[in-house]
């Protein structure tokens, strides 16, 4: 008998591990992702100088370089399978929904190392005081949630458009504002000693949402 | 292979009123066919006919626009979305991953399948489609001769109860056309084979033919 039984836990490990190899072996995300980072805070630190006392401007900041740092990376997670025609491929080793799920899980591990580097880097260069770091990290992990279901959703969406770059911005714009807001919010708040329940309360719920909702659509993403 | 003497049980494929049409051309005009194991079908036609929007369609990659397909397999009827489990497809259009070696774009792809001994897998797939000395070498740095190879082996790793080859013999020499042979005969033996070729050849390898009317490239819908 044929020798390929189903299991989507199996593949979306194998998918995620590609993706991670792929990364490793490139660097094309994290390069890219670092050097914006990097430079972006850098820029900012010698024009502005030190801004412990603007926490409200801190807590924006933070939000942009992490957003910009990662989103462009992060919009290739399917757009880099089309141009590189390996697309065909993947739809005939798995369903859409465990190639997604694996790529949703590297992009929160992408976020993730991009952050252990961006937060300390952040808090250095921008003379941040150190938040509670209980609920920045609850905070920082569901705005995380967010981007990442966010983005590969997109991606997963745009990938085969002709466009794919003025679209992606044109459909994460919306989806990402309530998110960007809400983080904003909640780390603004933390630094400032206020409850931050209400903006984890959004974020947990878009969080949610936004990865019910993808769960639903993959599999009906490549349907021809 | 040392898995060629493994018989999928019953098995059937059929076509009734297939058409495919994007957007206002017809990329394929209705055809109706019935195969089934053991055995090796040609699917013939000109250039433009739909040979590979067939393959396509019956490979659950594509949804027709009109007629439907069945594939059965032991007794288990595999609805579009689970037929790749059992169907296996090379085709020109399939790209690896240039980063990688060869192995290691199998070893993806069998993990990913599920296959039980991955490695296994594609040690045989790779000896196979005789790849197995360049196993470690990155695709980026292939001929396409030796992509073609990769295609086929990529094709047969989880042995297939259904071989789908889409112009098998392009880019391969003379022993690359062996191997095509050799893969087309174990698997029409153990279970479907179709070819989509218009290669006089190729034709040969298989013991039937489904002929495509299509209008081809000289009148597009």
């Amino acid at each position: 008998m044929p020798n390929g039984g189903s299991n989507s836990a199996a593949a979306v490990w194998a998918v995620l591990r590609k993706e991670c190899r792929s990364e490793w072996r490139t660097l094309y995300g994290l390069s890219a992702a670092l050097l914006f980072a990097v430079t972006s805070l850098t820029a900012v630190s010698m024009a502005a100088g030190r801004l412990a006392d603007r926490t409200d401007i801190l807590a924006g900041l933070f939000w942009i370089v992490l957003l910009f740092a990662t989103l462009t990376s992060m919009s290739h997670a399917f757009v880099r399978e089309v141009e590189g025609h390996t697309m065909l491929l993947l739809r005939l080793i798995a369903s859409p929904t465990e190639i997604a799920m694996g790529k949703l899980l590297f992009n929160l591990i992408f976020l993730g190392v991009v952050e252990l580097v961006l937060v300390p880097l952040f808090m250095i260069l921008m003379g941040a005081p150190a938040p509670p770091w209980g609920p920045f990290l609850a905070v920082l992990a569901l705005g995380t949630v967010s981007l990442a279901a966010s983005s590969t959703l997109v991606s997963a969406v745009i990938a085969q458009t002709r466009g794919r770059g003025a679209l992606f911005g044109g459909i994460s714009l919306p989806l990402l504002l309530p998110v960007l807001a809400a983080a904003v919010n909640g780390t603004r708040e933390l630094w400032g000693g206020h409850p931050i329940a209400s903006s984890l309360r959004l974020l947990a719920a878009y969080a949610v949402a936004l990865l019910a909702a993808s769960l639903l659509l993959y599999d009906h993403l490549w349907e021809d | 292979m040392s898995t060629a003497a493994v018989a999928v049980g019953v098995l059937r494929l059929a076509g009734d009123g297939v058409t495919h049409r994007y957007g206002a051309r017809l990329a394929l005009q209705p055809v109706s066919f019935e195969a089934g194991s053991p055995g090796a079908v040609a699917i013939t036609g000109e250039n433009g006919s739909g040979k590979s929007t067939l393959l396509r369609i019956l490979i659950g990659l594509l949804r027709p626009t009109g007629g439907s397909t069945v594939l059965e397999v032991g007794g288990d009827v595999f609805e579009p979305r689970r037929r790749r489990q059992v169907t296996g497809l090379a085709t020109p259009e399939l790209s690896f991953y240039e980063e990688f070696s060869a192995a290691e774009n199998l070893l993806f792809a069998a993990e990913t399948r599920g296959v039980s001994d991955p490695r296994g897998a594609v040690r045989d797939a790779l000896e196979a489609v005789q790849l197995n000395p360049r196993a470690d070498d990155r695709v980026g740095e292939f001929s396409s001769g030796m992509k073609q190879r990769l295609r086929l082996a990529f094709a047969i790793l989880h042995r297939p109860a259904v071989l789908m080859l889409d112009e098998p013999g392009s880019h391969l020499d003379d022993a690359g056309r062996a191997v095509v042979a050799t893969l087309v005969q174990t698997y029409s033996e153990r279970g479907l084979v179709l070819i989509a070729t218009n290669d006089p050849q190729e034709m040969t390898l298989a013991q039937r033919r489904i002929e495509l009317r299509g209008r081809g490239l000289g009148s597009p819908a």
